[in-house]
């Protein structure tokens, strides 16, 4: 694996719904598997920094943000409000799930 | 809940407030202005606003052509959430301030306010809610007529009212208002439009028939809300302190004795989930400075709410003078 992927856990331990907060280089990164898909996006709301790790995922691919229900989607960050939310790449080799940071 | 605990909190909180002022002063640098105003409250609650007299007339500073502010101190699109936060603060911050270029502003936000309103009596702002929008401009003008600027009182009225008429006529059968879009669950929106827009008819006017009612079935939507332990909205924390303060203004007026084991309760939650220093959006989670202003704000409140005057805590809206 080239060194931009940071290796984050076994697929394994990280069950369909589930969800995890990691941190690299000092940001709070959310990962959410949604139906065996793996999406990670930038932690803190652009409105007013909710945490959404806490947010409501939607059957569509949206994360919606707990403190005031600004929707983004998990693809590619996307919002109908006034900002876009940062999302990472992510990949999975050999049953190990790796984030890119840029 | 002891007084004398309630005071400790207060006093060792605002230090900590006070520490960050770099963080929220706009003496220092620009500034997210959603996060000024909440800690100009905080000055107006602590009864320090006249120490701060820079830090309001740097707001007036920032304030854009048309009347309103922007988000972000330095930009120079008006909103319409923060610009009612803004014109909020300093009508109240100048009861203290009595300052002429702080009255000229008022009534330059006045103006934006009647400039901006939809046809159907709401103001829209595409970073909240519209419910959530409206109640702020009726709150700031709540409290312009609480206080007595007469300003184009006529067209305050008119706009006041068409406001007010456009949130009553949103609330559900079972007394909650909530969006598809922003707050499914309605408890934040709710918490807000019963305490910012509504309740004030009450205590000024009496203009709106049904308010009374409209503000009763609210408070009782969030009694049921409330989770076992106190807290509201999955142990969110900015919506348990929202619930907390909108209970504490709305069953004061209402004479509604019921809310005080469930203002409480909340209080407690909160107090037992704030960190050393300061509070963040969810147990556990790092300080987060407006969250820190609101849950200071909080304490300040409660502490009028336990007073012997029964206007005292009605007084930190800015409902009576």
């Amino acid at each position: 694996m080239p060194e931009t992927w940071t290796e984050i856990c076994r697929l394994d331990e990280f069950p369909s719904s589930g969800r995890k907060l990691v941190k690299l280089n000092g940001i709070e990164i959310a990962l959410f598997n949604v139906g065996g898909t793996i999406y990670a996006i930038k932690n803190r709301c652009p409105h007013r920094s909710g945490p959404l790790i806490r947010g409501f995922i939607d059957p569509t691919g949206g994360i919606k943000c707990p403190m005031h229900g600004w929707r983004f989607d998990l693809r590619d960050g996307s919002s109908e409000r006034p900002a876009k939310a940062t999302v990472y790449p992510v990949t999975i080799e050999n049953g190990m799930l790796y984030l890119r940071l840029s | 809940m002891q007084l004398t605990t309630i005071d400790k909190l207060i006093k060792d909180e605002y230090r900590f407030f006070l520490q960050e002022k770099k963080s929220w002063s706009l003496t220092v640098e620009p500034q997210d202005l959603e996060l000024v105003a909440h800690a100009l409250r905080v000055l107006l609650h602590a009864r320090t606003t006249p120490d701060f007299l820079a830090d309001y007339l740097a707001l007036v500073d920032c304030q854009n052509a048309d009347g309103g502010w922007s988000p972000y101190s330095a930009d120079q699109e008006s909103t319409v959430w923060v610009s009612a936060f803004c014109g909020l603060m300093l009508i109240r911050g100048n009861r203290f301030l009595h300052h002429e270029r702080i009255t000229r502003s008022v009534q330059r936000a006045i103006d934006y306010f009647l400039d901006t309103q939809k046809g159907d009596g709401r103001w829209t702002d595409s970073r909240w809610a519209d419910l959530d929008t409206t109640s702020h401009p009726v709150s700031f003008f709540n409290v312009v007529m609480a206080l007595n600027e007469f300003h184009r009182r006529t067209d305050v009225l008119r706009s006041w009212e068409h406001g007010a008429r456009f949130i009553v006529d949103h609330q559900s059968q079972d007394g909650s208002w909530s969006d598809n879009d922003f707050h499914p669950s309605g408890i934040e929106i709710t918490a807000h439009l019963i305490q910012d827009a509504l309740v004030a008819d009450l205590v000024i006017d009496n203009r709106i028939r049904g308010i009374r009612e409209s503000c009763a079935k609210g408070a009782a939507k969030l009694y049921e809300w409330q989770a076992q332990d106190g807290s509201w909205d999955g142990e969110n924390v900015d919506h348990t302190m929202d619930c907390t303060r909108s209970l504490m203004v709305v069953t004061r007026i209402l004479n509604d004795a019921r809310a005080a084991d469930v203002i409480m309760r909340g209080l407690q939650w909160i107090i037992t989930n704030k960190n050393p220093q300061g509070w963040g959006d969810f147990p556990g989670m790092e300080t987060n400075l407006e969250r820190t202003c609101d849950g200071l704000d909080t304490l300040l409140k409660y502490k009028a709410y336990r007073s012997n005057d029964s206007r005292e805590v009605v007084r930190l809206w800015g409902y009576v003078p």
